[in-house]
Formats: C-alpha cells, structure tokens, sequence
C-alpha cells in the first residue's frame, strides 16, 4: 500500500474528507447516530491506513471541519475535541501501518486499527479532561462515551474496515501490501 | 439525502454576499467572541441584535439559518433541564427526590443553550452567505504561515478543494446506491436500530469503491497533465479588500468592543 503516487494518495483523501461530509448526512435518519455508529471514523481511519500518517492526519483534521462547516455537522461547540479525536485516529493507523508489518494482510489491519482507535480515544479523553472541560470530565464518563455508547461504532469499523480494503485491493483501486 | 441540510450555501447579491470571505471568517471569530462573552441580558440582547441586523441585511430565509436550532430543540431542551435540576446551587426553589431547581441552575441552563445556539446560527449565517470554494481560497490564505513548518500549503488547499467539489457527486452516488439496495430488500425505514444498521453496511461498501474509482480516475488524469504535486504554485495575488470589507470588520469588532464594556460595567 506504499506504492501509490503523491497524486493519488491527494485525491484518496480528498475522496475521504468528502466522505466525512457524506456518510454523516447517509446515517442522520437514524436517531443519534452521529454517537452510536461514528460514521465519520471510517474514511479517517481508512485514509490514514491506505495513503500514510501526513495524509491520515490532514483527513482527521479537515475532515470535520469542512463538514461542521457544511452542514453544522458537528456543531461548532463539540468540533475541537472531535478533530483531535480524529487526528489521532488518522495519524495513528498510518504510522502504525508503516510499522506493522507481520507479512499477514490481517494482522497488520488489525493491530493498526485497534492501535489507532485505542491512541484516538486515549489522546481525546485527555484532551477533554485537561483542556476543553477541564475539572469537569471523568473517568467513568470518558468509558461511557468512548466504549459504552459507541460500542456499535467499534463493532462496525472492526467488521467494514478490512472488508473495504479487501474490496479496493480486489478492485484494484490500491496496490496489494503483499504479493501471494 | 440528496439535499443538503441546514448551512448550505444560498446564493445571493446582499451586501454581506459580496464581502470577502476573508473578512467574513475574522468577522465571524469576532462575533463569535462576542456570544462566548455574554453573560448578561443586555449582553444576550445585543448579541441577538447584532445577529438580526446581519440576518435583515443578508436577505436570507429565517428557516435554513435557525434549522439547527430546531433540529435540536430536543438536545437544548436537555441541556436546559439538566442545569435547572441537578445544579448544586444557591437559591432554591423547588426540591423532590434528585431533583432540585434552583435559580442558578436555572440561569446556566439559559446561558448554555443561549451560547450554544446563538454559535449555531452564527455558523450558518457564515456558510449560508458564502460559496464553498470562497471559503477554501480564504482558508488558503490563513494556511500560508504553516509554510514556514513546511507544510505544503498549496497541496492542502488543492485537496480541500477538490473534496468540496465531491461532496455533491458523492451525495448522489449515495443516494444511487442506497435506491439500489432498497430495490433488493435493505430496509432504512425501518424502526428497530439493529435492522436500519445492518441496511447501512451495504450501502457504506459500494460507497467506497465507487468514490475510490473516482479518485483513481481524477489521479490518472491529472498525472497524464503532468500533475506530479509538491510544486510551488505561481504565486497569485490575493484580491484587495474594498471599502465594505473593512467597514464589515470595523461593524464587527464595534459589536465586540460594546460587549467587552457590558461585561465590564
């Protein structure tokens, strides 16, 4: 997955930061799904796992931004920790990817992904006990919104993540990690 | 799905249409400034105020700019009770079981959902007066000091661009696919969480493959151009601001300095 051109690793995550806009608006007529399914964490975490840890990061950024910009959402007041939430997560699975290499397409999807989910959630709890509700923010509450309310989210991102990447390997729309 | 929700761009001839979407997002963090310092009645006053005027001289519909709001009535109603009945406060009025609604409690609540909402619909006068693609060539020029930590600035903006230019098309393959499997049996209407879920996957798999062709074919074709990226790009002169602009930004930073001597009286 490392053999890929700048260009195309540009536009993969343009096409992801766009998704982040795009599957939002797919799951809103579920009640409270922005919580339960994050759907936003899919294209991050896939571009950071495809494209590398530059372009995995500027997708958890902008990817947001421009939809709280779009379409207000997420609202303005829950965007900061939700970035670096979905910085981490983007920054994180490609560094982890670049690392990880077990020579099984499987194990090395997995463990970036556990890996990167685990470091987003870590980096975002600290983020929003020191710095966006300082005083205020507890463990129990960080468990209850990272694990307990979205365990939907974790099961879905577990079971379509590597089942996207098989896909656009098969479609050759990325280059296999490894050669059979 | 195929429309856009609440914040989406409504194209116009106001005179806040035609400011520069520079000033329009420093204007924006000044009167942002403003809401996130009220504290008082004359302060939530004049910052409703202020917001009104902008909305009046805008022409905008009221219904796309207060969507938010109504959207999430339920969510500030919440907000509100949580305040009024659980805080630990002075000046109670009325005490059952947990529950206790105080006068404070009842003031923060008030000042949460007045803050929150009065951010909403600031947000949505922004993206509702201004076309995407303005708005990232603003957010290019306020990039440009990451250069100096080498950030190819230029590349991220010519990402951005090209997401926001995905965002319709990807919207109507969405859209395609989710009829598609509707015709096959998926069932997004249906009122148990774990059926409108399962009918989701489905529709997320062929979303992606189908926005990932796209990439590959609009990569081939800007590589067969020539397009390699990490280039500078000739160096294009920002356009001047005019003579509204700064009386935008001066309207602005007024409505923040009477704020700022409201807190302070």
């Amino acid at each position: 997955m490392t053999k890929m051109s700048y260009v195309k690793r540009s536009m993969i995550t343009a096409v992801c930061i766009a998704l982040c806009v795009v599957l939002p608006m797919a799951f809103h007529s579920i009640q409270n799904a922005g919580s339960i399914f994050s759907p936003m964490h899919i294209p991050v975490l896939l571009c950071g796992l495809i494209c590398g840890w530059p372009f995995g990061l500027l997708c958890g950024i902008a990817g947001p931004v421009l939809s709280s910009l779009l379409t207000s959402m997420p609202a303005m007041a829950y965007l900061p920790p939700m970035a670096v939430e979905l910085a981490v997560y983007g920054l994180a699975a490609g560094i982890m990817m670049q690392a990880v290499h077990t020579k099984k397409i499987y194990a090395d999807l997995y463990l970036s992904l556990i890996a990167a989910m685990l470091a987003g959630r870590l980096v975002a709890g600290a983020a929003k006990a020191l710095i966006f509700a300082p005083g205020s923010y507890s463990m129990a509450a960080w468990a209850g919104s990272y694990f307990v309310t979205c365990w939907p989210a974790i099961v879905i991102q577990l079971a379509l993540i590597p089942t996207i990447c098989f896909a656009l390997e098969k479609a050759r729309l990325i280059p296999a990690r490894y050669r059979n | 799905m195929s429309r856009m929700p609440a914040g989406q761009y409504i194209p116009g001839r106001s005179p806040v249409h035609r400011l520069d979407a520079r000033i329009k997002i420093c204007g924006f963090l000044i009167l942002l400034a403003a809401v996130i310092g009220a504290g008082s009645w004359a302060g939530y006053l004049w910052v409703i105020l202020a917001l009104a005027a902008i909305l009046r001289i805008s022409g905008l519909p009221l219904r796309p700019v207060l969507e938010p709001f109504l959207r999430l009535w339920t969510f500030f109603l919440v907000i509100f009770l949580m305040n009024a009945l659980f805080f630990d406060g002075q000046g109670g009025i009325w005490s059952w079981w947990i529950f206790h609604l105080s006068a404070e409690g009842v003031r923060r609540g008030f000042s949460v959902v007045v803050h929150v909402a009065l951010a909403l619909v600031l947000g949505n006068l922004l993206t509702c007066t201004t076309a995407p693609m303005e708005l990232m060539e603003a957010l290019k020029v306020f990039l440009r000091p990451l250069k100096l930590i080498r950030v190819p600035v230029d590349d991220v903006a010519m990402i951005l661009s090209v997401a926001v230019q995905f965002v319709p098309t990807l919207l109507e393959e969405a859209d395609t696919v989710k009829k598609a499997q509707i015709a096959r049996g998926a069932r997004f209407e249906s009122k148990k969480l774990t059926e409108k879920a399962a009918s989701f996957i489905p529709l997320v798999v062929p979303v992606f493959i189908a926005a990932f062709r796209r990439a590959d074919e609009l990569a081939l074709a800007m590589e067969a151009r020539g397009y390699r990226g990490k280039r500078k790009s000739p160096k294009r002169k920002s356009a001047c601001l005019q003579a509204p602009d700064i009386t935008a930004l001066a309207v602005c930073a007024a409505v923040f300095a009477v704020q700022f001597l409201l807190i302070h009286i």
